[in-house]
């Protein structure tokens, strides 16, 4: 119980600190290019069309990007927790050799 | 430094897949013989923190930015076998829900990002463990950065040598260009790590037990 209440206030404090970090995101850094980017415009080369079309962009503005981040979030926990859980148990039902 | 489709040599990026795959395969397989119940959840707080780090771009000089990686982050806190697998995790969503670099790129994706930046952190980690928790922290994450980018930068480089002018970016630009610049990104990824390191040392020392215990888990 203990376990599960510092993972729910880990979570809050995570999404907390995204929300107030991504002011700054939004004001210093929206616009420009990461290292690869920059690397890719300085060559001349630009990006092609992606082969597959992800149904989720990051979205073009501070509520969409918190909400797109929520949405990764979970999407990555409740992932990652599946992956976790069922090597846990798989661990824990093997005989011991 | 999430590699778009049609950047590389096809080559390269079935490379990428093996590698990728490779180590995923061995890293679920020594995880699932050490997993516990107890590792779940902060290996699931851990990729979702992770997640949104990497969404929190900072600016670096002449207009560029970067963000966190997190390789030496997941590495100190659940070692790098599931390292591993926690940032496979996290560049699998982001590829396959928000098209955060090439599908048919993802393999050279998660092989910089989630195989080579995560096997240099648990390497310095381990080469570093009797120098000052700090000192270690921050060459790995340094290292993790830096590295990583090296081999994207080679990458680019193979692959314009294969096919000049279809695909990669010539060695003069893709080498110095991604070294440089991701050099200055690796001080703001070793900042932040070693904040969150050093917080968690001091408020949750037992899930840094974890940590000191990544660097032998290499052998």
């Amino acid at each position: 119980m203990r376990e599960s209440r510092k993972c729910v206030l880990a979570v809050i404090v995570i999404l907390g600190i995204f929300t107030l970090g991504a002011i700054g995101y939004w004001i210093f850094s929206a616009d420009m290019p990461d290292g690869l980017e920059r690397t890719m415009e300085n060559a001349g080369v630009g990006e092609q069309e992606p082969v597959y079309k992800a149904p989720l962009d990051y979205g073009g503005d501070y509520p969409m990007y918190i909400l797109m981040g929520a949405v990764g979030f979970f999407a990555v926990l409740i992932s990652a927790l599946g992956i976790a859980k069922l090597m846990a148990k798989k661990n824990e039902t093997q005989p011991d050799r | 430094m999430h590699i778009p489709d049609g950047l590389m040599w096809p080559i390269i990026m079935a490379i990428g897949w093996g590698v990728a795959i490779f180590a995923l395969a061995i890293a679920l397989r020594k995880e699932k013989t050490t997993m516990t119940n107890e590792k779940v959840p902060t290996m699931a707080v851990l990729a979702a923190g992770i997640f949104v780090a990497q969404m929190l771009n900072f600016p670096i000089i002449g207009g560029t930015t970067g963000h966190l990686l997190g390789a030496t982050l997941a590495t100190l806190v659940v070692g790098p076998w599931a390292a591993i697998i926690v940032m496979s995790i996290v560049i699998i969503i982001q590829g396959f829900l928000f098209g955060d670099g090439g599908i048919l790129a993802m393999g050279l994706n998660l092989a910089n990002m989630a195989v080579v930046a995560v096997a240099v952190s648990a390497v310095v980690l381990r080469i570093t463990k009797r120098i000052r928790t700090e000192v270690s922290v921050f060459s790995a994450a340094w290292c993790s950065v830096f590295v990583a980018s090296l081999v994207c930068g080679l990458e680019l480089a193979v692959s314009d040598m294969m096919a000049p002018g279809y695909y990669g970016i010539t060695w003069t630009v893709s080498i110095p260009m991604m070294i440089g610049l991701h050099s200055i990104i690796a001080i703001g990824e070793a900042l932040i790590t070693i904040s969150i390191a050093t917080y968690f040392l001091r408020v949750y020392p037992g899930l840094m037990q974890n940590a000191r215990r990544a660097p032998e888990a290499t052998t």
